[in-house]
């Protein structure tokens, strides 16, 4: 399960990493931050993604990474609703462009799947911690 | 060595900043830092409409919205037909002809990611963003 959490992360960190102003753009579209701000977040959040990914494969830093994670995809989920309910379009979710053409709820279900999944991979860790 | 979550997280955290920064370093003159779009690159309708037909103007709309109303003789380009509308505008297109790409209000970001795309995959020149869109031009008629 590591791999493939941590491999959806490192997919979602290269395709906004290799796009940043693409990515600066859908960042902007929330409409939640300033464009000063979302500008070097887009040149931040995919290397973020990317290191945290790669930690969760290679099992280094695990926690961390799976902390990171966890509040990156709960910060999303709550400013996709949040940019929802204000009547935004919101063409980008966490794959950027290649998710564009994907709708509100199938963003959500595939948002709230992976949120779901680093928790029980946290609470998996935790116990194995304890074991130890 | 067992480090606490957090601790690994603010080392996640500042290891990232290095790729990070050297992207940005690299983007640097690509990049509009503090404003989305670049003074340079943007143009109010005055200005658009005193260059006459040496204007191509650019829906940037999704086709039903340029189906109810556009701007007289707006070549229609939006993302989703990208490949399919792009050679109807370079037909139309030549060296001394400046480009005003406009979509629904000042808010919308269609314009500059088609004004973007124009100039960074198209090669386009003289690519300019109309300041409030169709709204503003819907007012300038009223």
């Amino acid at each position: 399960m590591d791999l493939i959490v941590g491999g959806i992360f490192i997919y979602a960190g290269v395709i906004k990493a290799v796009a940043p102003l693409r990515f600066a753009i859908d960042i902007d579209n929330y409409k939640m931050l300033p464009w000063a701000i979302g500008v070097r977040l887009a040149f931040y959040l995919p290397w973020l993604e990317l290191v945290c990914g790669i930690a969760l494969i290679l099992r280094f830093f695990y926690r961390g990474g799976l902390l990171i994670l966890t509040a990156l995809t709960f910060i999303f989920i709550a400013a996709s609703i949040i940019a929802k309910v204000r009547g935004l379009d919101i063409t980008c979710g966490c794959f950027g462009h290649t998710s564009k053409n994907w709708s509100f709820t199938a963003h959500l279900a595939l948002d709230f799947a992976i949120l779901i999944t680093l928790i029980a991979l946290w609470v998996s860790s935790r116990a194995q911690q304890r074991e130890l | 060595m067992k480090v606490s979550a957090i601790r690994q997280a603010l080392l996640l955290i500042a290891l990232a900043f290095v790729p990070a920064i050297g992207e940005a370093i690299y983007f640097r003159d690509r990049v509009s830092w503090r404003s989305p779009d670049r003074s340079s690159e943007m143009v109010n309708l005055d200005q658009a409409q005193s260059w006459g037909a040496n204007a191509i103007w650019v829906d940037a709309r999704p086709d039903n919205e340029f189906e109810q109303g556009h701007v007289p003789g707006a070549i229609p380009l939006n993302e989703d037909r990208w490949n399919e509308l792009l050679p109807t505008l370079l037909a139309q297109w030549s060296l001394e002809k400046k480009i005003v790409v406009y979509c629904s209000s000042q808010s919308c970001n269609a314009s500059r990611e088609v004004a973007r795309r124009l100039r960074d995959e198209a090669g386009l020149k003289e690519v300019f963003v109309l300041q409030g869109g169709w709204e503003t031009w819907l007012k300038s008629k009223r």
